[in-house]
């Protein structure tokens, strides 16, 4: 078993006095961790689909700039009353009562970045902090915890796996160590058990991401989602829900295959960060 | 030993073609195969409220008198004539069809009396309001019934002549048993009917739940080879199969390939090009005696104004919902009265903002809502007419108007309604209205609307309507307005409710006419409602099987058609 201090920066956090040097540290830290992800063939892929998924985000405030028929909820093609295929006017068509198909899916990527990305953040900070809380303060503390979170938060497994890995941490010499040289508990967990359960923090949370997109997605075609807002879940509702669902592939392909790759996106991302975060699982490179 | 192999050989192939010629008369077996959306629920007949029993029970419980399909005049039915009406006695005399039971045993005027009292002895749901003004029921013979009137009632002819007829030898026992639990009505209403006993052209066979229900020919059928109504009655099929598809595109799908006959379910606007260009398909477009509607609270601010009322009729595009939301399958309405109830539909009621462009809407709204004393920080007409983003509408009191939902049924139980709530919502945001188009589910909709009357505005729907106008008092008289009462807005108008007590007892067609247009135009004034839509109903079947459908008010699902249609002759068969 390798030696946790190797995945720690405490030895040089102990040198790392000016705020400075801090940032210094921070950059190296994240220029180490790019050098290693670029080589990381699935790491690349996830990561461009992530971008072109974040474009069509940013860029699905424009449509309807352009013109208000392109407004992915109440703006209508006024020469267009039912759905039509793609187009020069509508590239990838029309829904049923005129509406532009890809300023939807523009405006559904949005919402799938804002339902993925704040799920997953508030699942990882929520389940990291208590968990890790929660196992380092031991017994009597760490059941309750785990029970309100349980009853109360859907983030009981992040909360969980930390917790493990903290409770094997807590025993290991270099905590020990900090402990001795008087480091407080905050620091303790924050500064140096923290960086160790990241790597299982962040792969937890590209499973929260993928999971929290295709639930909304879920939830949307079922009809439990918000009618105020277009989601890829909510586009596949309307064209199951309106008899277009063997009709109209340009309308029914373009949310399905955008909530695939999206998940795939993250997945292939969070793998690829848990390359970067665990030198362990990295390859040996075969030096000539 | 030669010969007797050649013998053999014969023998075995006479067997071949003797099975041959049995798969070939199976295949042209004339069961006609209908595809439901859902399972049915019940076979007890006081409980189907839901439309698949009834698809069901339709064709076997029998009512005295029904619809003709082209005029929706009575038509006797299990009666022999046109009931007999004695004004100085509130009578009305009702002549009984030599009919029978699907299990052989004559229908008699005992069936009726027993059905109607056990209606008003257990004040059965759904049933009770149309004979709780029946007197007294007379069975002078086996085949007159006597109904006396507590007081004339108009009603009687469209809602208690269409009561489905129940035999009193299967339900005396169990209304005696059900009389002796603690929930009467909860005991008849839940006993379990697995062979229903009817008048009707079928009997029920076999029901195998979740896999499909069968229905036989009756052979007691009292119109089989008879002319009712100008039709010379069947039923020509033997049987009737039902299988249940989840979705429609399953059920589409089975179409398209033959599997069923028939799919009796309104066909979505998305599966009609298709299937136009399907050669074996046939649609068939009909009206429904429906209303869908917005609904306000006039209970409390900001609905409690007429006038922002008038002004939201204005702003809303009826065109759009029909043509874009609908696909063309409906049309636009301005009375409450469906106006394919050509008898009682006022024509002359205002169509508020009909035919106007969005701008010129929006104009007129901001002109009623001015001179209503309703004030903006930044109004949608500026002072040289033209269209700005309108900012915070004040009421005439100088409040600032507070946000307000309009409830909707959610999108996957009617997207329609779901996304007409939305566009509703733009089209008065673009007046500075403060809406939020709200989807719910549909109980707690209802609750919250009919219930606990704790809402701003809602969309609902009744997609059955009766011919029968009597539902237009029911809906906006003052003594409805009551916790799960009809009249959901709390809509009070004294000069509205004699007008409407009259219409109920009014029995001369011609004075009753003019009362409900009375009624009609108080409603299209004041505005509790604002009609919205109505639907049609596109129904598809395969025409190279089965022929002879009879279209009516609702569609082609009718005791007319199962009664009249006919396998396709095909050459050379």
């Amino acid at each position: 078993m390798g030696h946790p201090s190797s995945l720690s920066p405490t030895p040089k956090n102990t040198h790392s006095i000016s705020a400075g040097k801090q940032r210094h540290h921070w950059v190296e830290r994240f220029l180490d961790g790019w050098a290693v992800y670029r080589k990381n063939t699935i790491g690349r892929i996830g990561m461009a689909l992530l971008g072109i998924f974040a474009l069509m985000a940013l860029a699905s405030f424009v449509p309807q700039m352009v013109d208000p028929m392109y407004h992915p909820m109440t703006g209508v093609d006024p020469e267009i009353s039912h759905s039509t295929g793609p187009s020069m006017r509508h590239w990838l068509g029309t829904d049923f009562i005129g509406r532009d198909i890809f300023s939807q899916l523009l405006a559904g990527a949005r919402i799938a970045f804002m339902v993925g990305i704040s799920s997953a953040l508030i699942s990882i900070l929520f389940g990291t902090t208590i968990g890790m809380v929660a196992g380092y303060a031991g017994k009597g503390t760490d059941i309750w915890v785990i029970v309100l979170m349980i009853a109360l938060f859907r983030w009981p497994g992040v909360a969980r796996v930390i917790r493990s890995q903290t409770l094997s941490l807590k025993h290991r010499p270099f905590i020990e160590a900090a402990r001795v040289a008087g480091a407080s508990h905050g620091r303790i967990i924050f500064r140096h058990i923290l960086p160790n359960v990241m790597p299982l923090a962040l792969l937890y949370m590209t499973f929260r991401v993928t999971s929290a997109i295709i639930i909304e997605a879920a939830l949307a075609f079922l009809g439990f989602g918000d009618p105020g807002s277009v989601s890829w879940g909510m586009m596949l509702q309307w064209v199951w829900k309106t008899g277009h669902m063997f009709q109209a592939p340009y309308w029914l392909l373009p949310p399905g295959i955008c909530i695939s790759l999206i998940t795939m996106a993250f997945y292939m991302a969070g793998r690829a960060m848990d390359d970067v975060l665990d030198p362990r699982l990295r390859k040996e490179e075969i030096k000539p | 030993m030669i010969s007797r192999c050649r013998w053999l050989s014969h023998l075995c192939l006479l067997f071949t073609v003797m099975a041959i010629m049995a798969c070939h008369e199976e295949s042209r077996s004339n069961a006609l195969k209908i595809g439901l959306a859902e399972e049915p629920r019940t076979l007890n007949i006081w409980l189907a409220s839901d439309a698949n029993s009834r698809k069901v029970l339709s064709l076997i419980y029998q009512p005295l008198y029904i619809y003709d399909p082209d005029t929706l005049d009575l038509v006797p039915w299990l009666a022999e004539s046109m009931p007999m009406f004695d004004e100085q006695n509130l009578t009305y005399t009702v002549r009984l069809r030599k009919a029978k039971w699907s299990d052989g045993t004559p229908f008699t005027s005992l069936d009726v009396a027993f059905t109607g009292r056990l209606i008003q002895s257990f004040k059965v749901p759904r049933y009770s309001s149309k004979w709780k003004f029946i007197k007294q029921i007379e069975t002078p013979d086996l085949h007159t019934v006597v109904f006396h009137l507590k007081k004339p009632m108009a009603s009687f002819l469209t809602g208690t002549l269409f009561t489905p007829m129940v035999q009193e030898k299967e339900w005396a026992s169990v209304a005696e048993k059900a009389k002796t639990t603690e929930k009467p009505v909860a005991a008849l209403l839940n006993h379990r009917v697995h062979h229903p006993v009817g008048t009707g052209p079928f009997t029920l066979e076999q029901w195998q739940r979740g896999a499909f229900l069968h229905l036989k020919k009756s052979s007691y059928f009292f119109g089989t080879g008879k002319t009712i109504n100008g039709r010379i009655l069947g039923p020509y099929v033997d049987d009737l199969v039902y299988t249940v598809f989840g979705t429609s595109d399953v059920a589409v799908l089975a179409l398209k390939k033959g599997s069923i006959d028939m799919f009796w379910w309104p066909i979505q606007p998305g599966y009609l090009a298709d299937l136009s260009r399907q050669a074996d398909i046939r649609l068939f477009t009909n009206e429904k005696s429906a209303l869908y509607f917005i609904g306000f609270n006039l209970r409390h601010a900001p609905f409690d104004d007429p006038a922002l009322r008038r002004a939201v009729a204005y702003l809303i595009d009826k065109d759009f919902i029909v043509s874009r939301i609908l696909q063309g399958q409906g049309t636009k309405m301005f009375s409450v009265v469906p106006a394919e109830n050509r008898f009682w539909y006022a024509s002359d009621l205002p169509r508020y903002g009909d035919g106007l462009s969005r701008e010129n809407r929006l104009k007129t709204a901001y002109r009623l809502l001015s001179e209503a004393g309703y004030t903006w920080t930044v109004p949608p007409v500026d002072a040289d007419g033209d269209i700005q983003p309108a900012k915070a509408i004040r009421l005439p009191t100088g409040q600032t108007m507070n946000r307000f939902t309009i409830l909707t049924p959610p999108a996957d139980y009617d997207p329609h309604r779901a996304i007409s709530g939305l566009m509703i919502q733009e089209w008065l945001r673009d007046l500075g209205l403060p809406a939020y188009a709200r989807p719910m589910a549909f109980s707690s909709l209802l609750q919250q609307v009919k219930g606990n009357h704790d809402f701003d505005a809602f969309i609902l729907g009744y997609g059955r309507l009766r011919l029968d106008p009597g539902y237009v008092r029911n809906l906006f008289h003052s003594s409805n307005d009551k916790s799960r009462g009809w009249n959901m807005s709390g809509y009070h108008n004294p000069a509205f409710d004699r007008v409407a007590d009259r219409s109920v007892t009014e029995m001369d067609p011609g004075k009753r006419q003019v009362l409900v247009k009375e009624m009609q135009k108080m409603i299209a004034r004041d505005l509790p409602y604002i009609p919205l839509y109505k639907p049609s109903v596109v129904e598809a079947v395969r025409k190279d099987r089965f022929d002879g459908w009879v279209e009516m008010l609702e569609g082609i699902g009718n005791i007319w058609s199962m009664c009249q249609v006919k396998p396709v002759k095909h050459d050379g068969a």
